[in-house]
């Protein structure tokens, strides 16, 4: 699969969570690839689109989740936890680039989200690219905003590291409009410049006491704490806002140890721009939060803050839904304070576009581009991320890198490619009511082993541990796989009936009017009808499910295979492979006795390549399915009794030894049970003539 | 449909017996519906024949193929190409099927893999019934739409017999005694009356008793008669 797109069939409609996402990452592809345990491709396929994986995973607010399907039945997949699973574990170090080779070089001015996205994405274009970045480090306000709490800096230099291996150069300290400029660049030979220097400053509040010693702008405060480890704060401590940064600077507050951390913001607890996630963890870790507060004014005593003056909000945004926040009279009370952070928004800094006239900018500080071709009004520079949006995610602003790499490549090459990725598709509906009640619930699975509060407080470290390997699988194999299920071929499909009747989830049906059966979005991709259909009329849309067969085939090519006897190949149930530590459980005689072929659901095994293992050379088949409380799906287990049922007909039908084709239902893929089983019917072979 | 079902794999085997390489043919309609000559069975009969002549130490060649309907010259001429290196044809299509092969290609050896056993249909998933014997004399106007001539034992025209207990058959207690039937549905649709009309003897020379039955659509006939 290296570096291929995965080719769907049948259908359009697109999974809410890549849909929601702004750089159309394959959530539910790399989830699917988690759930079967194929960690590098997962990876891969994460990298394929997204340059900044291992920071992305830990720091994005994850629209992908809140536009998840398993939010009606429990809760969505944690699937940023499962990007960043991947991003800590493995690495991708065979992508090839292409081989086309352009001699324009591209000058990206910022190694932030933006810019790395972009050079990233030129790289992988056949550009060469230089990124100018006025820090000694590179990651932009993910290194110079974000706390090391929650992104620690060796995740934004894996993921740096990837971009540098591109081929892409990034020289440090280097400030455009002070070490570089527009001209300068122009005259070493670039061909384009893209601007994606973000907001470096604080927006500041027009009130009476702002300068008072003691205000700090948050982003400064955050940029301090971030390259020096420390800040000089008071014993009391206010920030003023309720977004994501007003967050970071609370919590970066409690570390420095102050005897009170507070938070006060217009929006109410459940109108704050932030992720519940963070709010949760701020008010855990000990801040204080006043909700539906505005600032009136700063108070002061000899020049220094002493409290901040509020007046109860009314409404934050109007009738038209635009922020336009309105007080009660009257209402004022005062919260104490020494040190009041701002972190109320960002602001651009457009120094670096003196003698720059021709670049148009806007009344609030961000530059002009065209959306489609983000050209500004210069011709050859380019412009994206927050400079351009105001206010972005980590994600839209990559996705700005990305788009912008294209357009570049597009005006440079005077061709139209496009990403269809970011084409208008259909989303999967909403689950129908009814289906709600025949899906398993599967409880989300939470982050492990979150670092103590007395702990977490007297350092930097991050506060997230991460995923292990087993509960990563657990919780991908919640996925539903939404869009990606079975379809049916309208030109095979003879109108039967029997997947109608067969799905425990009550899916297929044949629409009024109709001669052949529809699936719709709500399958959940357990196989059964696949298997069932007598003119194999339906298949999965996704190429990750091959139902084991090409599995089997591949055990086969194995040197040397047709000289083990017995030989004993294991048809086991994916969904309780990963419920213990211990993954690799099988000793050395059952190692080299003992094929596994694991299937995610055993109900999507055809009893044919049961007999299919007979022919390749197997003497035995041994099948381990999930208890019923084990797997993911329903009816497994009647299904996988009756498939056992028939194939043990087909083959006392052959003449052969029924000790040669084994079910058992256990708990788990890899404790002692599946051990004995698989022993026992070593031994028990051994015996028969083969 | 016509209803068919599978034969027991030693008798195929038997048939198939020093055959190398074998066409295993479906038909993709009525037998396919009937679980018995799909795809799916076409699979599944091709690897248990491989794997038989494997056990046995021999090895053969099975091609596995299917037409939208074996008892149509066109469909039957799609596969040409595929049958004709072959030694033998095991369809799994109707008896029609069978013959519709064995006709146009009349050097190769063309084997039943299934039995024809009845017309009927899926009471539920699973579990087919006979509903017709294609006596070419329907009566069903009388007897409230359900069959005596394929669902009574004896083919009963004025039923109930005495065999009849408690809604069952005395032939079997799994088949529900169809004059009793018939009876409930003449009842709930207030024609109980009916059942006080002698049926007079059938003319049976319009079922099986006149082999082979043919039809003419004077409208429909070509000059020139395909096959």
């Amino acid at each position: 699969m290296q570096n291929d797109k995965l080719k769907f069939k049948g259908g359009n409609e697109e999974a809410p969570c890549i849909l929601a996402c702004p750089i159309r990452q394959d959530a539910r592809d790399y989830v699917q690839l988690i759930a079967r345990g194929r960690f590098s491709e997962a990876f891969r396929l994460v990298r394929e689109r997204n340059p900044l994986p291992s920071a992305c995973g830990r720091i994005c607010i994850h629209p992908c989740e809140t536009k998840c399907r398993r939010n009606s039945t429990e809760a969505p997949i944690a699937i940023a936890w499962l990007k960043r699973f991947l991003g800590d574990n493995f690495s991708e170090e065979t992508r090839e680039r292409t081989t086309e080779k352009y001699p324009e070089r591209i000058a990206i001015i910022g190694a932030g989200p933006a810019g790395l996205a972009a050079a990233n994405d030129l790289a992988l274009l056949g550009y060469s690219c230089t990124i100018f970045e006025s820090n000694s480090t590179p990651g932009g306000m993910l290194r110079m905003g974000v706390p090391t709490y929650r992104l620690p800096r060796t995740a934004i230099d894996k993921d740096v590291e990837f971009i540098k291996k591109l081929g892409v150069e990034i020289k440090y300290n280097t400030t455009l409009g002070v070490d570089i400029t527009f001209d300068s660049l122009k005259r070493e030979g670039f061909s384009a410049i893209f601007i994606g220097v973000g907001l470096l400053e604080s927006r500041t509040l027009n009130i009476e006491g702002v300068n008072l010693d003691g205000v700090l702008k948050g982003v400064s405060f955050l940029h301090e704490v971030n390259t020096k480890g420390n800040a000089k704060i008071g014993k009391n401590v206010l920030v003023i806002g309720g977004g994501a940064v007003a967050m970071d600077c609370a919590r970066t507050a409690l570390r420095l140890k102050p005897q009170k951390v507070s938070v006060a913001c217009l929006e109410s607890r459940k109108e704050m721009p932030t992720t519940d996630f963070e709010i949760e963890e701020a008010i855990h870790e000990g801040v204080a939060l006043y909700n539906s507060v505005g600032p009136k004014r700063i108070l002061g005593k000899d020049g220094k803050v002493s409290g901040l003056e509020t007046l109860k909000v009314k409404y934050v945004f109007d009738e038209q839904k635009r922020f336009n926040p309105a007080f009660y009279e009257g209402s004022e009370s005062v919260i104490e304070a020494d040190t009041i952070i701002l972190a109320i928004g960002q602001a651009s800094n457009l120094s670096f576009l003196k003698g720059q006239e021709g670049i148009q900018v806007t009344r609030g500080g961000t530059i002009i581009v065209n959306p489609s071709t983000f050209r500004t009004t210069v011709h050859g520079v380019y412009a994206g991320g927050d400079i351009v949006l105001g206010r972005g995610t980590m994600t839209e602003s990559m996705a700005q890198g990305k788009k912008a790499a294209i357009a570049i490549h597009n005006a440079l090459r005077n061709t139209t490619l496009k990403d269809e990725e970011w084409s208008d598709k259909p989303a999967v509906p909403d689950l129908a009511t009814s289906r709600i009640a025949l899906i398993k619930k599967e409880q989300k699975q939470e982050m492990p082993a979150m670092m103590p509060l007395d702990k977490r407080l007297n350092s930097f470290d991050e506060v997230e541990l991460g995923f292990p390997l087993d509960i990563a699988v657990r919780e991908a194999q919640r996925c539903m796989n939404c869009g990606a299920g079975a379809f049916v071929d309208d030109n095979l499909c003879v109108g039967c009936l029997t997947c109608v009747r067969i799905c425990p989830f009550e899916v297929p049906k044949i629409k009024k009017g109709d001669t052949t059966a529809y699936i719709d979005g709500d399958c959940q991709s357990c196989g059964l009808c696949i298997v069932e259909c007598p003119a194999k009329a339906i298949s999965f849309k996704t190429p990750l499910e091959d139902r084991g067969k090409d599995t089997l085939e591949a055990v086969f090519q194995e040197k040397f295979i047709q000289g083990i006897k017995p030989l004993i190949v294991n048809f086991y149930c994916q969904y309780s492979a990963y419920n213990e530590d211990k993954i690799d459980t099988l000793n050395n005689l059952l190692f080299f006795h003992v094929r596994r072929i694991g299937v995610l659901g055993l109900g999507k095994v055809d009893p044919s390549l049961y007999l299919k293992a007979f022919e390749l050379g197997a003497h035995g088949v041994l099948v381990t399915a999930c208890k019923d409380d084990t797997c993911h799906f329903c009816k497994e287990r009647e299904w996988v009794e009756r498939r056992t049922k028939f194939t043990t007909q087909l083959l006392s039908g052959l003449g052969m030894d029924t000790r040669r084709f084994k079910t058992h239902f256990i708990s788990s893929q890899t404790g002692k049970e599946i051990l004995g089983l698989a022993f026992k019917m070593v031994e028990e072979l051994k015996d028969l003539p083969l | 449909m016509i209803v068919a079902s599978s034969k027991p794999f030693q008798e195929i085997k038997q048939m198939l017996s020093g055959f190398k390489k074998i066409c295993v043919l479906g038909c993709g309609s009525c037998v396919t519906i009937c679980h018995t000559g799909g795809e799916k069975q076409v699979t599944e009969l091709a690897a248990q024949l491989r794997l038989s002549a494997k056990l046995e130490g021999g090895q053969i060649e099975v091609v596995e193929d299917s037409t939208l309907r074996q008892c149509e010259w066109e469909f039957v001429e799609d596969i040409k190409e595929i049958v004709k290196d072959c030694d033998a044809v095991l369809s799994i299509a109707c008896g029609v099927g069978v013959q519709y092969m064995a006709e146009r290609f009349p050097k190769i050896r063309v084997f039943p893999g299934v039995n024809t056993t009845f017309m009927g249909g899926p009471i539920e998933q699973g579990i087919f019934w006979e509903r017709c014997a294609g006596c070419g004399n329907c009566i069903l106007a009388t007897t409230g739409g359900l069959c005596p001539v394929s669902r009574c034992a004896k083919s009963l025209l004025n039923g109930p017999c005495g065999g009849s207990q408690n809604g069952k058959c005395e032939v079997s207690q799994e088949t529900p005694c169809v004059w009793n039937q018939i009876y409930d549905q003449l009842d709930t649709q207030q024609l109980l009356a009916t059942m006080e009309t002698i049926i007079p003897p059938k003319d049976w020379t319009t079922g099986m008793e006149n082999h082979p039955r043919k039809m003419i659509l004077e409208h429909l006939v070509m000059k020139k008669q395909i096959s």
